[in-house]
């Protein structure tokens, strides 16, 4: 299994600039593609709060100030309406804005720019005016942070028609999808997990080599069970995968990464394959994403499979001060317990 | 055209604690109060005694992420005096002084910032809890304030905010009610210069934060932040008009954030030194003592009286916060409805499950 | 730690005085070792080292006044910038556990475990999209059926893998698992086939799906045999003659990518019938091996078929097939193309007929012959040549 890259394949030269290759965490591959399309395109530019001389409250950002200016690496004031509306409003005059909301926490500000008017203002002047602009958001909880800060509300997001979701699981889907978003002409909310930012280190060649959009990834291979996931809850999926292996239960983890539109005619093959199908999310279970695959599966996948879909995520609460962060978080006994019940159905 | 706007700067108290000329009487009255200068004095000791105790706890693991109001403690103490037990504080998270005077317990203000919900349930019963959503406050603020104003009450209520937040739509939103509406709400902005890193200078192109009150057609002004007398002085004239039905007060305190942020952000990364040790020369508890002092209000004796007290009460407090016994997990559902709704048992049971399950793993 | 600030000193003092240093510029320090005597309003405090290490710079100077938070000593150690403005990201480091301590022995294990999967080696693996090519259901001879009806038939102990669904596209329907379940009441339930038998259906269904059979009769005259030669020699010995002249018969075709491989040695399957079921042990490069030894060979064979002991690679790679059915009864047949091969020779029993022989009409030992070969890779006279040459090499006494 090697990474299979995909046909339609970008490669752009850069002027005089080597192909270099780093071994990096998912925050500072983020960092590295920002600063390759940057380079790349003149158009790219970066605002939200803390964004400039501070490097981005979780270094995303590190250097770009330093090497583009304030020009095109702008430290906002205080107001995520704001960004969320001058990022429209420079998109739709030909910019390529990537905004940083500081935590999805505060994102909640932005929606009703996000759904009023980044989601249709292509529908509605029929092509004339869009949007391509990146908002991007660490995400997610288990990081003993305050209230606000461990929010999982990517359901919210996907739920509306013209936004696309990505969420990336490693330091080098990270790099490749966040070129993905930046190239791609609709609004992306790009919403990465923090608890996993900086847990482990890959290789990433920065060749400007986007991932394909719209597609799952197949981490796994396996013919006993599905197992979905995206975002920090891919590393959980991964371990329960191994505990389940040594009880001689295969799983196929497939890691979803566009969380909207998604790619269902993978999952759909996968569970055609193993016939069973478990989805894992952070965010609490009613309404949320793994809802969404488990009904296209009902409808698809009635026949193959032999066993009900099930879903293995938070509960439907606010989630928990971080006292109790580790009772909410899905983790990989959870996963692999209903994995091997769904096994004896 | 023009973008210049005067603005009234009050300051009662050098930074070496002399007396400036041409104080009003008002302020004067206060000066010459040592009753309340004294009180004044205890409150922003203790507030600076429990903020530094705060952080050592979150850097020995005790404690999660906590912001410190370190130089910021004058402000503080001056509205939670200036309030009464019936005003409404409708803070955001750095008000620590002003918890301590309403009756918070330190141990429900380690709780909080401890990741414990219980410690949210702290202070006086129409107080609202703090806020992290920069701005957000402030709108609630005004729909408080309309409230009172239908129920033909006369209480006032008062709203905090830092520099940063004075950007946000919220912010903006808010004191433009209040000012259509004539609503009983002080906004006090804390401009401690930072906005994490942002600086002022980028924060906003107006000379001052106070005069976004011009645009909201309510009454504006400065006051130097680290004079308690000062802000205290306003702060009662403030509530004044508030509560007597003339409508709201926009006050900008200058101060300075001698601290991080939080206790993960690294203040070093992006301040010039020099600017912080120009700050101390400034800090509100210095200037005070002065000033004590030389009136004879205030001695050794009595500080170190009053930091053992000090100490002792935070330890106390800390003491509570550690022993307590910790939530169970069911707690994260409970409040989430007035009656906790039958279809949500499955998720409670799910959750008993992967208790007991966790139980067996830890024995 | 990179910087060492000044510490809160207690008693609500805010700053200090520098009074002493105790250590230089580009010293090394120990933990808890002096650094700096300084005065506060109270008292002089010592400040001792909180790590052992290199000290780059020194803050102040005799006289100065610090505050909380100000750096005093820089130590040569890499910045320890948090990277964060609340809560803790957790780094990466080898086989380091999450920071909950609570759960701490449980994730200790698990990411002990994960150290061998996702945080092991610096690249993950991945595939974009789908490992699988088609939309095929893993699902060769697995039925498709709703699981309302999978629950039925695990009601009603029927395996629903054997059940023939009369709904759309072959699926199984409530009322197919009923039927299966009436007869398997009636009739016992139906045996799930295993081992040899199963391989012998599958082997059986694809030949009938891609094999072209033809398959020519004819009688070989075998009356000048002598008492006791082994028939399945001759027949061997025969085979491998007709091999050498006619090799398109001893080829392995693949029909979906229209190759053929022409086997340069004749490796002979003979099929062996046992109470087991069918067992097809192949001769090996029958055309090189002396009759002693093809017959060592086959008694081997059969001994190994007998007790149960042969190797699957035993029955694997022939080039051409033999049934010996006329050991027991029958005279001519279509025997089975088993692809890829492309030819099998079926022997009828050998017994006395009435045959025209030099004009007239006489009472010979005959043995019945029939060919089958897969006619889309043999042509029918290289088949008839072949078999020919079969009849020819049986027809005379004795070969070597």
């Amino acid at each position: 299994m090697t990474d299979q890259v995909s046909n339609e394949i970008t490669t752009h030269e850069i002027n005089s600039h080597e192909i270099t290759s780093h071994e990096i965490t998912m925050v500072e591959a983020v960092t590295l593609a920002l600063a390759h399309e940057m380079r790349r395109d003149p158009d790219v530019v970066i605002l939200g709060e803390d964004v400039g001389p501070n490097g981005g409250v979780f270094r995303a950002t590190q250097g770009l100030y330093e090497e583009f200016g304030f020009k095109r690496v702008m430290d906002t004031p205080l107001a995520e309406t704001l960004i969320s509306g001058m990022t429209i409003g420079m998109a739709g005059y030909g910019l390529r804005p990537v905004a940083e909301i500081q935590f999805m926490g505060f994102i909640y500000a932005c929606m009703e720019h996000l759904v009023s008017h980044a989601s249709r203002l292509r529908n509605r002047t029929r092509g004339r005016i869009s949007c391509p602009l990146v908002i991007r958001a660490p995400f997610g909880g288990g990081i003993h942070a305050p209230e606000h800060h461990s929010e999982s509300t990517e359901a919210l997001f996907a739920h509306v028609p013209g936004l696309r979701v990505v969420i990336p699981s490693s330091p080098q889907r990270a790099y490749g999808l966040l070129l993905a978003a930046i190239r791609n002409d609709d609004p992306v909310l790009f919403l990465e997990p923090k608890r996993v930012y900086r847990i482990e280190r890959q290789t990433v060649v920065d060749n400007g080599q986007a991932l394909p959009l719209d597609t799952c990834f197949t981490l796994r291979q396996g013919s006993d069970m599905t197992l979905v996931s995206w975002g920090a809850s891919i590393r959980e999926t991964l371990i329960a995968a191994e505990l389940l292996s040594e009880q001689g239960v295969e799983c196929e983890v497939l890691d979803l990464a566009s969380i909207k539109p998604f790619d269902f005619k993978t999952i759909l093959k996968s569970v055609k394959h193993t016939g069973r199908c478990c989805i894992v999310h952070e965010a609490c279970r009613s309404f949320g994403v793994g809802a969404e695959i488990a009904a296209g599966l009902a409808e698809h996948a009635l026949l193959d499979l032999k066993a009900p879909v099930k879903r293995v995520t938070g509960f439907d609460t606010v989630m928990p001060y971080f006292k109790n962060e580790h009772y909410y978080l899905p983790s990989e006994q959870d996963i692999v317990t209903e994995c091997l019940s769904l096994m004896k159905f | 055209m023009q973008s210049h706007v005067e603005v009234p700067y009050l300051q009662c108290l050098s930074n070496e604690g002399h007396v400036f000329n041409g104080l009003s009487e008002a302020q004067l009255s206060i000066l010459n109060d040592p009753e309340f200068l004294q009180e004044a004095y205890r409150w922003m000791t203790l507030t600076r005694v429990y903020d530094q105790k705060a952080v050592a706890l979150q850097r020995t693991g005790q404690m999660g992420t906590y912001p410190s109001s370190l130089g910021q403690e004058a402000i503080g103490v001056a509205v939670g005096l200036a309030m009464s037990n019936e005003d409404v504080l409708v803070p955001y998270y750095r008000d620590h002084a002003t918890f301590l005077i309403r009756g918070w317990p330190i141990r429900d203000l380690l709780l909080y910032w401890g990741g414990d919900e219980r410690g949210s349930a702290g202070g006086p019963a129409q107080d609202f809890p703090i806020c992290v959503p920069i701005a957000t406050q402030a709108s609630h603020a005004v729909g408080v304030g309309s409230a009172i104003k239908i129920k033909g009450e006369h209480q006032a209520v008062v709203t905090t905010i830092g520099d940063g937040g004075s950007s946000k739509g919220d912010f903006l939103e808010a004191i433009n009610v209040a000012g259509a509406w004539q609503l009983p709400v002080v906004f006090v902005i804390s401009n401690n210069q930072w906005a994490i890193s942002v600086p002022r200078s980028i924060q906003c192109g107006a000379e001052t934060l106070a005069q976004k009150g011009a645009g909201a057609g309510i009454p504006f002004v400065q006051v130097d932040g680290n004079d308690v007398a000062a802000c205290y002085q306003v702060m009662q004239e403030a509530l004044d008009r508030a509560r007597s039905g003339k409508g709201a007060t926009l006050i900008e305190a200058i101060t300075y954030r001698l601290g991080d942020h939080t206790t993960a952000d690294d203040a070093t990364r992006y301040r010039p030194p020099e600017e912080v040790k120009e700050a101390w020369s400034k800090e509100p508890i210095k200037r005070l003592q002065s000033y004590l002092a030389d009136k004879g209000w205030w001695n050794e004796e009595k500080e170190i009286a009053w930091h053992k007290h000090c100490d002792q009460k935070v330890e106390e407090g800390i003491d509570a916060y550690k022993t307590i016994a910790p939530e169970p997990a069911e707690a994260m559902f409970d409040y989430l409805y007035a009656e906790f709704p039958e279809v949500m048992n499955s998720e409670l049971d799910r959750l008993y499950q992967k208790v007991e399950r966790l139980n067996k793993e830890d024995v | 730690m990179k910087y060492f600030k000044l510490p809160d000193l207690g008693e609500g003092l805010s700053e200090a005085e520098i009074v002493e240093w105790h250590v230089k510029e580009g010293e090394h320090v120990e933990e808890d070792q002096l650094l700096v005597s300084v005065e506060t309003a109270k008292a002089i405090v010592d400040l001792p080292s909180p790590v052992s290490g290199k000290v780059v710079a020194c803050f102040g100077e005799f006289g100065d006044v610090l505050h909380i938070g100000d750096p005093l000593v820089e130590y040569d150690s890499p910045s320890e910038d948090t990277g964060t403005v609340v809560g803790e990201i957790p780094e990466s480091t080898p086989a380091s556990p999450p920071t909950d301590k609570k759960s701490s022995k449980r994730k200790k294990q698990a990411s002990e475990d994960s150290s061998k999967t996702s945080s092991a080696g610096t690249n993950d693996q991945f595939i974009i999209g789908s490992a699988h090519a088609s939309s095929r259901s893993n699902s060769m001879g697995q039925s498709k059926a709703t699981p309302s009806v999978r629950a039925l038939a695990r009601r009603l102990n029927v395996d629903i893998d054997s059940v023939r669904g009369s709904g759309p596209e072959g699926r199984v329907l409530a009322q197919d698992v009923e039927s299966s379940a009436r007869v398997d009441q009636e009739r016992g339930q139906g045996e799930q086939l295993r081992g040899v038998r199963r391989t012998m259906a599958k082997t059986m269904t694809a030949s009938h799906q891609q094999v072209v059979p033809v398959t020519i009769f004819d009688v070989a005259d075998v009356h000048k045999w002598e008492e006791g030669e082994d028939t399945t020699i001759r027949l061997a010995k025969a085979i491998a003659k007709a091999c050498k002249k006619e090799p398109a018969l001893n080829v392995w075709f693949d029909g979906e990518h229209m190759t053929r491989r022409l086997c340069s040695q004749v490796d002979l399957a003979i099929a062996v019938d046992t109470e087991q079921g069918l067992f097809v042990p192949v001769l090996r490069d029958i055309n090189n091996r002396s009759l002693k030894d093809l017959r060592k060979g086959l008694d081997r064979l059969r001994q190994d078929v007998k007790s149960r002991t042969i190797p699957p690679s035993e029955m694997l790679g022939a080039t051409i097939t033999l049934s010996n059915f006329g050991t027991m009864a029958g005279r001519f047949a279509t025997p089975v193309v088993v692809p890829p091969t492309v030819a099998i020779v079926g022997a009828g029993k050998m017994h006395e007929d009435v045959v025209v022989h030099k004009g007239s009409a006489e009472i010979r030992r005959v043995m019945p012959i029939s060919l089958t070969f897969d006619h889309r890779a043999v042509t029918g006279g290289e088949a008839a040549r072949f078999l020919e040459i079969i009849l020819e090499s049986l027809s005379k006494r004795q070969v070597k």
